[in-house]
């Protein structure tokens, strides 16, 4: 099997119709066939995502949709993602991420997660429920570009605000751009908190993340 | 007994008040531990008629938090530092708090001079907590078998739980989280939580009590298919799209939470302009909110000086 154009659009297909296995499959023939991680990632997997992006961004496709989408996304990128990692190419930006304390609300953290690795970006993925020390440690440590943050509860969302402060504490702020997202958020409520940008939903994360990780 | 509530429902007034106060904002304005209040329906009931006595709104509601039938049906909880779900199955035994609810809303019925509601869960949110939220959105596309295993579960206990709060005869509330627009379709909506909701809206219906139907998030694409379950209120964020059923909202979570005085003010102006409207937070409002800023919302509505 060769890596033409015809598997390529099998393989974002796949993705978008949610066939794990059979991305799991095209994707290992297409090694085989030697195809590079490169190609198979920006040819076949991010368009694939791509897709199920606009297909979310036009209310065809909700969260359920997405999730499985996802997880065939994930199929490809499992196999494919440490090959490109160990040639060592930089990255197009390397986000933090993480739904914050009290809150165990992370799939839309996972999405946004999913979009930005389909998108070439690094994301050291701090999981749900992340107390606001293991922000601060995590910026210090990582030098990530964009901080991404989550909530979906009324009762969480101003542990944001928190970590925000602290930030501004530690003398971190300045070398970060801070975004926001959830349920209970809004445009207004990331400027009052101090963040540089309010994502609505994974799609706009990534645009956020874009315009703020030129590089 | 003032009942400002049937009042809007039978077109008598244009409008009443209630910012979506639960047991948590109360509990803080006491300083009471929120964890021991929701074990405890005394005090359930005590924090909540202060609360209705400290801003003097137009309805109680008993609500504590979303897994009150979830626990009950086996998943256990953590309450600290806020309440969720830590194990979808606690293994050995439940807590069931539906009776200390029970001896709460029998109390506040006693005590206030205003409608008392009832919280409970839509059978598809309460569903969705049984399996996990995640894998219930996925086997909503690949396992359809299995979701109405889990909704005819959480159907049987709400109906059973349902029947035991309307012999009180108090009002009652059916949040459905899950089933928002912002998280499933329309189409899923109608197929897996539209009659589940419309079996409970009829059983309140019949008893002659209010049914009220609380989505959070994106309901836009929802309206049409909310206003064929004829439940008599609907609360959702955005109050804008015309509706059959009567509206609950207006004044954004965020805005009460940290909006200015102004930004208050002119969002109730605004939701005010509908014809009827039960005016109210777009969600239960946040546990530390300003009293100050839910008295600006109120005073405003009932016009008097801020």
């Amino acid at each position: 099997m060769s890596g033409g154009t015809l598997n390529y659009d099998a393989l974002k297909k796949a993705i978008v119709e949610f066939e794990a296995d059979k991305v799991k499959n095209i994707v290992n023939k297409m090694l085989a066939a030697n195809s590079g991680p490169e190609e198979i990632m920006g040819k076949g997997l991010i368009p694939g995502m791509k897709e199920v992006g606009r297909l979310f961004s036009e209310k065809v496709y909700f969260v359920p949709e997405v999730l499985l989408a996802s997880e065939a996304f994930y199929a490809g990128f499992d196999i494919v993602g440490p090959l490109i990692k160990k040639k060592s190419r930089p990255g197009k930006g390397k986000v933090v991420i993480g739904v914050v304390q009290g809150d165990i609300h992370d799939i839309g953290k996972n999405i946004v997660k999913v979009m930005l690795e389909a998108s070439g970006y690094e994301v050291i993925d701090l999981g749900k429920d992340v107390p606001t020390g293991r922000f601060i440690s995590a910026v210090r440590e990582e030098k990530p570009e964009i901080l991404a943050l989550s909530s979906l509860m009324t009762t969480t969302m101003m542990n944001m605000e928190e970590v925000i402060k602290i930030l501004k504490e530690k003398n971190l702020r300045d070398d970060i751009r801070v975004i926001v997202g959830g349920a209970p958020v809004n445009e207004e409520f990331a400027r009052k908190i101090g963040a540089d940008g309010y994502g609505e939903d994974a799609f706009s994360a990534l645009k956020l993340v874009e315009k703020f990780c030129v590089r | 007994m003032s009942d400002k509530i049937s009042e809007v429902l039978q077109n008598q007034r244009h409008q009443a008040v209630f910012p979506i106060v639960g047991v948590d904002h109360c509990s803080w304005l006491l300083k009471y531990d929120f964890a021991e209040v929701v074990h405890d329906g005394e005090k359930i009931a005590r924090v909540l008629e202060y609360g209705y006595r400290l801003y003097d709104y137009d309805m109680v509601l008993v609500f504590l938090d979303p897994y009150v039938e979830a626990e009950a049906m086996g998943c256990e909880l953590e309450f600290k530092p806020y309440p969720r779900i830590k194990a979808q199955s606690k293994g050995s035994g439940c807590t069931n708090r539906t009776k200390e609810i029970i001896k709460a809303a029998r109390i506040l019925k006693h005590n206030v001079q205003v409608p008392v509601f009832v919280s409970i869960k839509g059978p598809f949110s309460l569903a969705s907590f049984l399996a996990g939220t995640e894998d219930f959105l996925k086997i909503l596309l690949t396992g359809e078998r299995e979701v109405l295993k889990y909704l005819e579960k959480a159907l049987e206990f709400q109906i059973s739980y349902l029947n035991r709060l309307l012999k009180l005869d108090v009002h009652i509330f059916i949040g459905d989280p899950m089933a928002s627009a912002s998280v499933i379709s329309p189409n899923l909506f109608r197929k897996f939580a539209f009659e589940p909701l419309g079996l409970l809206i009829k059983n309140i219906n019949r008893a002659g009590l209010i049914a009220g139907l609380h989505i959070c998030g994106e309901t836009l694409p929802l309206i049409p298919i909310l206003d064929e379950l004829k439940a008599d209120i609907l609360s959702i964020e955005d109050i804008k799209p015309k509706a059959k059923t009567l509206k609950m909202g207006g004044v954004s979570t965020t805005t009460i939470l940290s909006g200015s005085v102004e930004k208050i003010k002119n969002e109730v102006k605004d939701a005010l302009k509908e014809d009827r409207l039960i005016l109210a937070t777009s969600c239960d409002v946040p546990a530390e909110t300003n009293p100050d800023n839910l008295k600006t919302m109120i005073k405003t509505a009932r016009g008097l000086s801020v």
